[in-house]
């Protein structure tokens, strides 16, 4: 297999690495060594899946849909910008059982939420940038989205 | 790059292993995400992104060769999309589609991981200076003031702002062939 050519930016990147200018930030590491701890081993992964999108509707409305499926459960998450913070509504099909709860990630919190009948949840003002729901079934692997990154 | 034993460590659980390896890809993944032109604060964002997919990746590791090139590239997408979201306004998710497994790497050139061996990073620099002007000083200045906008970097190499993206654009065109392995198109 013949290599492509590097791009611009893995030149600049080279460059930049090789003269040795451009130092990691400090807070940059400690964030990549704290990801450590938000591992979740044997837990099965749900993607994003297309949605078909509501007819007529554009970015006018505030408010975004993403679902994930991981085969055996599907996560519709509304996700809703408010005051420079996010809102995040969320339902779980099928219901995952009674025991199960929910956990919504960023790498500095997790806010945990039990089901409501519909296997519904929501958190409120979470801050923008990257999160993660898992969802813990007793008996049962745990189930977490892929790590979504959202700005408001 | 990174062992097979730090890897095993890292797969048992082992902060101080995982610590070590951060250690070692955070320049590459940090570069990786600068080269897009992106600030500190959404550098940073990119960068973390990356690491949190390798975190959910991790079960996928067998082979400790692919992490570097996986991680460039992984951050490099990061900051590629981070790159053109700045672009629109618009409230966007961003559920990437990450690669299935760290050892689907593909065959790459990428200097940058050439570059983490000093030797290596010595090579690409005397290619550098052996280059004509401006393209010696431009990629030099590049280099070494990674925060600089492209007026200030335009104004010190004495060329019109409009000047230095085409410029920059050839030079890196030129490195690109000198670089090229002997008898590549």
């Amino acid at each position: 297999m013949t290599p492509q050519p590097p791009d611009d930016e893995a030149l600049i990147a080279a460059l930049r690495l090789a003269s040795g200018n451009d130092p990691v930030p400090e807070h940059v590491s400690a964030a990549a060594r704290a990801a450590f701890a938000l591992r979740l081993p044997g837990a099965a992964m749900a993607r994003p899946v297309a949605v078909p999108a509501p007819s007529g509707v554009r970015s006018a409305e505030r408010a975004r849909l993403i679902r994930f499926d991981a085969g055996d459960l599907v996560l519709d998450l509304e996700i809703d910008p408010a005051d420079g913070l996010l809102d995040l509504a969320g339902q779980l099909l099928p219901h995952p059982g009674p025991d199960a709860r929910v956990e919504i990630r960023t790498p500095r919190l997790t806010e945990s939420r039990a089901l409501s009948p519909a296997g519904r949840f929501a958190v409120t003002g979470l801050p923008p940038g990257w999160f993660s729901v898992v969802c813990h079934r007793p008996g049962r692997s745990p189930v977490a989205t892929v790590w979504t990154r959202i700005r408001p | 790059m990174i062992d097979r034993h730090t890897i095993d460590a890292v797969l048992a659980g082992d902060q101080a292993a995982w610590d070590a390896m951060v250690k070692r890809l955070s320049p590459l993944v940090w570069s990786a995400v600068r080269a897009y032109g992106l600030g500190a604060a959404d550098a940073a964002d990119a960068a973390q992104g990356a690491w949190l997919r390798l975190v959910e990746h991790l079960p996928g590791i067998r082979d400790p060769e692919r992490i570097g090139s996986w991680m460039f590239t992984t951050a490099r997408r990061e900051a590629s999309l981070l790159r053109r979201r700045n672009q629109d306004e618009r409230l966007v998710p961003e559920p990437v589609e990450p690669d299935d497994r760290v050892d689907a790497g593909h065959a790459h050139a990428d200097p940058a991981l050439a570059v983490l061996t000093a030797d290596e990073g010595r090579r690409l620099w005397r290619t550098v200076e052996s280059m004509h002007e401006p393209c010696r000083s431009l990629l030099r200045l590049m280099a070494q003031a990674p925060d600089a906008g492209v007026r200030q970097l335009a104004g010190r190499l004495g060329m019109p702002t409009g000047s230095y993206g085409p410029t920059r654009g050839r030079c890196l065109d030129r490195l690109r062939a000198m670089l090229a392995p002997e008898g590549m198109p």
